[in-house]
């Protein structure tokens, strides 16, 4: 589905992405792991168009997505909740629903689009005509992942969700992502949580300092020694972050 | 070793005289062949170099767009005026004036000094807040703060006349004390660039937060770097109104404000040698213009009167550069004497503080 | 009865000034950009109402709409051949642009038109008095409240309820965001241009018709009270701007009653001391924003 090979991506002087290569198929969820400054939000950024590529390709369903802007990304089929949820605090929770579904023109599709978030987040309900920058950060986390829901995407990007959540939150973030994995949804989730994504990944990359370190399944990645260190500790519960 | 630090020190200064020779060319060609009115248009154009000089000082060095700064001009025009004036055309030229002030009579070059320093006195008192700020917070209250000199200017009939043309100031301003005035400022300015101060400024117009983080304390190197400005510009100031002899508060406003911008701009802000070049070039270009304006209005070609040829040919030249170099045509770079490099020593001693 | 005379100039004053201001923050809040030429928009429908009234026999009305049609073209061609081309690179260039298009703007009517003022016809209604409960006024006050309040309410109508609308305020809040959501940023600004014409548009109608005249210069006295007006009421936010413009006028009016004629020499030196004074202290403006906003860096 989609395909990323060799990508490179600079910031200025300093290189964010030396060599990215991955791909991601049809109905995975596909997580990238590593320690801050490797690289993951560069390249969530780069397939969404933020970011320019200096060098490489990326396809989805063959076609390439280099130079194209984000509004056309979205419109092919892949949208992105970046780092640190960036709803819109201003609108009301109705008006960033809304706006999710911007790139739809369908009124009754809408109208029952709204419904299924409603199952899925009953708490939008009760927050809907409140101003955005009002709800709490679990609340606008969830808002944010519905808002991207709206477009109907083929490929959700998820940018650190759990970030900064209190842990029966997190709990619930982590929930949900297995739901939307569970209903179809393609899902490329960048998570610091390792021991908690390599519960529900079917496949994982490690990145550091701007290349893929690893590539593989849970289980072969959690041989990996470096990982055991690192990340997941002595078997030490909750030892998660670096 | 020796040698090659002191290779590397002439080129780094080299920009000043490289800078220097032509103006000083120029300057004699003028006076040996041309005639009264080309010699009055280049003292123009040294003149303009000194205010587009100063301003290069705050703007170029910090990136924060500095809207006052013609009204510091104006400061000083006014102020050095009534400093070298004579208490008899005094009389006459300012009704009003406060006795205190009718009676002040100071040698010219004194009178310069005089509305330098009150430019960059008054500078000092108001500016130090404002330089906390940033981007559009910047450009609106320094916007303001022109629009109250200018209030200023127009309202203080006792000082200035008010609205009306203030006359009788001697013509004082010859080519050859514009062109030295402009020499010096380029000097200057250059070693204020160069200077700890500068290098400091310039961190923070590169990256704020980095430079803050280093121990920089920005609202501190804005302001001395404001003060300096308004200090070149007042002298600017003092130049322009003993070579154009009668003015009114207007001619410290919008217009010469887009001027001076201009002529940065399209120079490069970063640079000494962008603000020289800029002047020079759009001088030129904007008397060519100017006097094809003049032609088909003399000669009657068309059959109305045209005016404002001049400024939006000027405008569309600006945004044009805006849009192609927006650095300007030198971008960050200044003409430097780079001796060939025989050594790999050489070429570090000479990269390093040199480039920018 | 002096004082409700008085009282219906002073909103009549602020609402043409709530009208002014957001025209102008528009622009500001989605592009973070002063539109220094945004007075030049008045002039050209200034320019506009004056050239269909001297050379045709169009009615008034209509020489309302082609004025104001004209300043939304004019805005929208602002962006599209000068903004649009610098808006990625520094907001510095993107300010000096403004202030050159603005310099181009007014030389072109220098040019096309005459440097000197032009009487503006106007229609018989602008300078007719009404008197109602005993208090008299012109009708052109009674004009500028309704047609300025009429135009608050259909733009509030605009921001709250459509897609578009509710796209615009999402850019202010976040323009990446939105192109993330599938809204092309282009789009956007376009309509934030176009609906900014148009209050410059609107609000020429009412500006000529204080003086029934036009100059190129024009548009300097609304730009500066736009820029008043929104520091008073804030920024980064539409009601900030129609609060601060109608405080502004308020303030205004009255200074104009009670200071002494020594001070209102200054009245403007004063406001722009004001303005510098409330973006030191108060930089948020009277209106804040009901969520903590986060800073970046």
């Amino acid at each position: 589905m989609l395909q990323v090979e060799n990508l490179q991506v600079r910031y200025g002087a300093i290189t964010a992405l030396r060599d990215i290569s991955l791909k991601v198929e049809e109905g995975e969820l596909v997580a990238l792991i590593g320690v801050n400054g490797a690289g993951k939000t560069t390249t969530i950024s780069a397939i969404a168009g933020i970011v320019k590529a200096v060098n490489g390709s990326i396809n989805f369903r063959g076609h390439s997505l280099i130079g194209k802007s984000p509004e056309v990304i979205l419109r092919m089929g892949i949208a992105v909740v970046p780092e640190r949820r960036h709803i819109f605090p201003s609108l009301t929770v109705e008006e960033n629903l809304r706006l999710g579904a911007f790139s739809r023109h369908n009124r009754s599709e809408y109208r029952s689009d709204l419904d299924e978030t409603f199952t899925l987040f009953p708490i939008l309900k009760e927050r809907f005509r409140q101003i955005g920058g009002t709800l709490s950060g679990g609340e606008q986390q969830q808002l944010a992942i519905a808002r991207s829901l709206m477009a109907h995407p083929q490929l959700l990007m998820l940018d650190e969700p759990s970030l900064g959540l209190a842990p029966t939150l997190v709990d619930q973030i982590f929930t949900l992502i297995i739901t939307l994995r569970s209903r179809g949804t393609t899902i490329l989730l960048v998570e610091q949580n390792v021991e908690r994504t390599l519960e529900i990944a079917d496949r994982l990359y490690l990145l550091n300092t701007g290349r893929v370190e690893m590539e593989g399944s849970p289980e072969q990645l959690k041989s990996h020694a470096a990982i055991k260190d690192v990340y997941l500790g002595e078997g030490k519960a909750g030892g998660n972050q670096l | 070793m020796k040698r090659a630090r002191l290779i590397a020190w002439l080129s780094r200064y080299s920009t000043i005289v490289i800078l220097a020779v032509p103006i000083l060319l120029v300057a004699a060609f003028t006076e040996l062949i041309a005639g009264t009115l080309l010699i009055r248009l280049v003292t123009a154009m040294f003149v303009s170099m000194i205010i587009v000089l100063g301003m290069q000082v705050f703007m170029g060095n910090s990136g924060i767009l500095a809207w006052a700064h013609v009204g510091f001009m104006g400061i000083g025009a006014y102020v050095a005026a009534l400093c070298s004036m004579t208490p008899h055309i005094k009389e006459i030229a300012i009704p009003q004036v406060y006795p205190f002030l009718l009676n002040l009579q100071l040698p010219f070059w004194l009178s310069l000094l005089v509305g330098s320093a009150i430019a960059a006195l008054v500078a000092a008192v108001i500016s130090y807040p404002l330089m906390r700020l940033s981007d559009a917070a910047a450009a609106i209250t320094s916007f303001a703060l022109l629009i109250i000199i200018h209030a200023v200017l127009v309202h203080w009939d006792r000082v200035t006349n008010g609205p009306r043309t203030l006359f009788g100031i001697e013509e004082y301003t010859t080519l050859w004390i514009s062109v030295s005035g402009a020499i010096l400022m380029l000097i200057l300015a250059y070693f204020f660039k160069e200077s700890s101060l500068g290098l400091r400024l310039r961190a923070s117009r590169e990256d704020y937060h980095a430079a803050s983080a280093m121990g920089i304390n920005i609202t501190q190197v804005r302001y001395l770097s404001f003060v300096v400005s308004a200090a070149i510009a007042g002298f600017g100031g003092g130049l322009f109104a003993h070579y154009i002899t009668s003015f009114t508060p207007d001619a410290f406003y919008l217009i010469e404000t887009f001027n001076v911008l201009a002529m940065l701009v399209v120079g490069g802000p970063l640079g000494i040698s962008g603000a020289v070049i800029g002047t020079i070039l759009v001088t030129v270009a904007r008397e060519g213009v100017r006097a094809v304006e003049n032609t088909i209005n003399l000669n009657h070609l068309l059959p109305f009167e045209v005016i404002g040829l001049t400024e939006v040919f000027l405008a569309t030249v600006l945004i044009l550069s805006l849009i192609l170099r927006p650095q300007g045509i030198m971008g960050s770079r200044e003409l430097r004497w780079k001796p060939k490099q025989s050594s790999g020593e050489a070429n570090e001693l000479d990269a390093q503080p040199a480039s920018e | 009865m002096i004082v409700f005379e008085f009282i219906i100039n002073a909103i009549s004053v602020g609402s043409l000034y709530a009208l002014i201001a957001l025209g102008l923050v528009i622009i500001y809040g989605i592009l973070k950009m002063v539109n220094f030429a945004y007075g030049e928009l008045i002039m050209v429908g200034g320019y506009l109402l004056y050239l269909v009234g001297a050379n045709t026999n169009i009615p008034w009305l209509i020489a309302a709409v082609i004025a104001v049609v004209g300043a939304m073209v004019v805005s929208y061609l602002t962006e599209l051949v000068a903004f649009r081309k610098v808006r990625e690179k520094s907001l510095t260039a993107l300010l000096i642009t403004t202030f050159a298009v603005s310099t181009l703007l007014q030389n072109s009517a220098l040019i096309i038109i005459s440097p000197r003022a032009k009487a503006v016809a106007l229609p018989q209604i602008f300078s007719t008095t009404i008197t109602i409960f005993n208090i008299t006024t012109s009708m052109r006050n009674i004009l500028t409240i309704v047609v300025s309040i009429a135009m608050l309410v259909g733009l509030t109508f605009l921001f709250r309820n459509t897609i578009l609308g509710i796209a615009l305020r999402a850019a202010a809040d976040d323009f990446q965001m939105t192109r993330m959501l599938g809204v092309p940023a282009n789009l956007v600004i376009s309509s934030a241009f176009v609906l900014s014409g148009a209050i410059a548009g609107v609000v020429s109608l009412f500006w000529i018709g204080r003086t029934a005249s036009v100059t190129p210069t024009i548009g300097l006295g609304p730009l500066l009270i736009a820029f008043v007006a929104t520091v008073i009421g804030g920024m980064r936010s539409l009601v900030g701007a129609v609060v601060g413009g109608f405080v502004y006028g308020l303030i205004f009016s009255f200074i104009g009653v009670l200071l002494p004629q020594v001070l209102l020499d200054y009245r403007e030196a004063f406001m722009f001391l004001i303005v510098i004074l409330i973006l030191l202290l108060r930089p948020e403006g009277l209106v804040r924003v009901k969520y903590a906003q986060e800073r970046v860096g």
